[in-house]
């Protein structure tokens, strides 16, 4: 997967190109809003991350310039000033998502992932496994090692949410987006909590454990720890 | 432009015209009663001298008579010169003249007989006259008109000096109103002088300055205390400013102090990469309070500058908090809470923007509810729209801090680190929502526990 990321802020540009590598993606990074337009229609790229305050070329301007290029590749606006106005320009101009500095960094490692795989939907999975853990979408049970575990909705649907992205660090605010449709930042420790006890139901009792904290950064589902 | 007439001119302006109206008035009523005064001496004469000639017509027994009659009259008119007298017989003939009669060919109409009194202006001589018929002694000759007048030239050069010197005194006299309505006016709105001073004194710097009651007058103190108030509540505001400021500064102090110190310590020496990660991981979360910190701070920014609501549509309120009852539940469920909703309702308004103020709501409640007890939340109609309650078991709220507990960055237990709980933003951030949808919101604590209540639309 090939990304383009066009920030002008020099620590910025080098961390992100450093985390989006270490997360496994091919990282082109231009500096201002003339390069990052030349490199969107001349390379061949998957997502683009486009700050929107750029000297020379504005954020706007180089969307703008990308489509009427013909590219169509998912862009993902990042962006020092919420303002609802802003957000609205963005949509109205194609943009896909958008992300307010400061964010987290895992936050912008799920959206990147969320929109690559929103062009390639594949066929919706009945089941999905990790380890000896199964999850039966359709008749909404859990097991593990073939004992079943008793999960509450809202359980299901978080583990379900891990599963999915499986291997994927999940910072606290995707999943209180997704699983509790909380689109805000919370100051309590909901999911810590929740997610304690669906740890408890999970991996109490089994010398593999399948979900783990990463410190500073969210949650993760894995098979096998690395 | 609008010219502002400053309100001594106006006064004084207005004293004078009332003054001069009310003077004018008065001279013309004491030209009026002078003259009136003068007709009535003139009638007098006039009226004397009728009837003299009356007396003397009653004599005349035969025309015969008429010569001794005209002698009489001559006689008694003797030193009179300012007199004019004249009689008609019935045809219209002059039975007796003064020289110097001249009345006006109207009058000396027998035909017409009597006639009111009236002056006129003959050969450049004003006069005041009147007509009689009186009949006379003898019954077979018809009655005879007498017309007698008098000079009244005399009267009229008194009554013109007379009028000239009274507008004279009338002028002055307004004039010298007006200057005294001037210097009195201004004497009267000193304390409105006294009062600029006052309030040009009054900076950021000394907003505890007051306008002094004393030295007011009544009308003035109601304005004056208005003002007070107004500076008093300039004063809070101003206060909760510079409090909101260097609470700020004092919020971002500490974490920021965390992270050098720690990162620093860090770096003194080599450590493990385990340390390292400790010290990243740290920091990371430190990183995130202050990255959320920011972020409800602009919130509330944009909510100081008129926070629009970017769309209204009905919210289910009932729907909502059983969604955040859901997401709070396990929260909930660890410290031993029970939640309760009763009733319904729906309001107009932004949908996320209303669940975030109803997370905080709760969550708040969640905080301060001791573990085992309960949080009500109750849904109703009132008079303003809807009513929401959100009800937790647990100590009161002490009297002095209800007042601030909206205020950003206050914590009720004033202690500044509750573990990692909120940066004491959430409440005032619902109040701003609710604000920002026409709704308003309170507070009352009782023995039984806290309340906040919320009324909307």
């Amino acid at each position: 997967m090939k990304l383009l990321v066009v920030e002008d802020e020099p620590k910025t540009g080098d961390y992100l190109r450093q985390g989006l590598v270490e997360a496994g993606f091919v990282v082109d990074l231009a500096r201002d809003g003339v390069d990052g337009l030349h490199l969107g229609e001349t390379g061949d790229y998957d997502l683009a991350i486009l700050d929107v305050m750029l000297p020379k070329l504005d954020g706007w301007q180089v969307l703008a310039g990308l489509r009427r290029a013909g590219r169509e590749m998912p862009v993902l606006f990042l962006t020092a000033r919420d303002q609802v106005e802003d957000r609205v320009k963005g949509l109205e101009l194609g943009a896909d998502d958008y992300l307010v500095k400061p964010f987290a960094f895992a936050e912008l490692l799920a959206r990147v992932r969320t929109l690559l795989r929103r062009g390639s939907r594949n066929q919706e999975p009945q089941q999905m496994r990790a380890a000896d853990l199964e999850l039966d979408l359709l008749r909404r049970r859990a097991s593990r090692g073939g004992r079943h575990i008793d999960l509450t909705a809202k359980e299901f649907a978080l583990l379900e949410l891990l599963l999915r992205r499986q291997g994927e660090v999940l910072p606290r605010s995707l999943i209180a987006s997704q699983v509790w449709d909380m689109n805000f930042d919370s100051d309590t420790n909901v999911i810590e909590v929740a997610m304690r006890r669906l740890r408890a139901k999970i991996d109490d009792g089994f010398d593999t454990k399948l979900i783990r904290t990463v410190r500073g950064m969210g949650y993760v589902l894995e098979a096998e720890s690395a | 432009m609008i010219r502002r007439a400053s309100i001594t001119a106006r006064l004084t302006l207005l004293f004078a015209a009332a003054a001069t109206a009310v003077l004018l008035a008065l001279g013309l009523l004491i030209g009026d009663a002078v003259e009136q005064h003068f007709v009535e001496q003139d009638m007098e004469v006039l009226s004397g001298k009728t009837q003299l000639a009356a007396n003397l017509l009653a004599q005349l027994r035969s025309p015969v008579d008429s010569s001794a009659l005209l002698r009489q009259l001559d006689d008694s008119l003797v030193g009179h010169h300012g007199l004019a007298v004249v009689v008609l017989d019935a045809e219209g003939k002059r039975v007796f003249a003064t020289p110097n009669a001249a009345f006006p060919d109207v009058m000396l109409n027998p035909a017409a007989g009597s006639s009111k009194p009236r002056s006129w202006t003959q050969a450049g001589q004003p006069w005041r006259g009147m007509v009689t018929l009186l009949p006379t002694g003898n019954r077979e000759s018809p009655p005879m008109l007498v017309a007698v007048a008098v000079d009244i030239s005399h009267h009229e050069h008194f009554m013109e000096s007379f009028r000239r010197t009274l507008w004279l005194f009338v002028a002055i006299a307004a004039i010298l109103v007006g200057f005294l309505g001037w210097v009195v006016v201004r004497r009267g709105l000193a304390p409105l002088q006294a009062m600029r001073r006052d309030a040009a004194s009054v900076t950021a710097n000394r907003l505890d300055t007051r306008l002094s009651l004393d030295a007011v007058p009544v009308e003035l103190a109601e304005l004056a205390e208005s003002l007070n108030q107004m500076l008093a509540r300039l004063e809070d505001s101003f206060q909760r400013l510079k409090d909101f400021s260097s609470d700020l500064a004092h919020e971002l102090r500490t974490p920021i102090s965390n992270l050098m110190t720690q990162t620093q310590v860090a770096l003194t020496r080599a450590r493990s990469a385990d340390e390292y990660r400790e010290v990243l991981v740290s920091n990371a979360e430190e990183y995130e309070r202050l990255a959320r910190m920011i972020g409800d701070m602009l919130f509330l920014a944009q909510a100081d500058h008129g926070l629009v609501v970017p769309s209204r549509e009905p919210v289910d309120l009932a729907l909502q908090v059983r969604e955040l009852f859901d997401f709070f539940d396990a929260l909930a469920e660890e410290k031993g809470l029970q939640l309760t909703l009763t009733g319904s309702g729906q309001v107009s308004g932004d949908k996320l923007m209303l669940r975030r103020a109803l997370a905080n709501l709760i969550s708040n409640a969640i905080r301060h509810t001791p573990a085992g007890g309960s949080i009500r939340v109750g849904i109703e109609a009132c008079n303003e729209g809807t009513r929401l309650s959100v009800e937790n078991s647990g100590e009161p709220i002490p009297q002095e801090q209800m007042s601030r507990i909206f205020d950003r960055f206050y914590r009720g237990d004033a202690s500044r680190h509750g573990g990692g709980e909120g940066a004491g933003l959430g409440l005032a951030i619902t109040r701003s929502i609710i604000r920002a949808h026409g709704g308003e919101i309170s507070v009352r604590s009782g023995t039984a526990g806290v309340c906040f209540e919320l009324r909307m639309a």
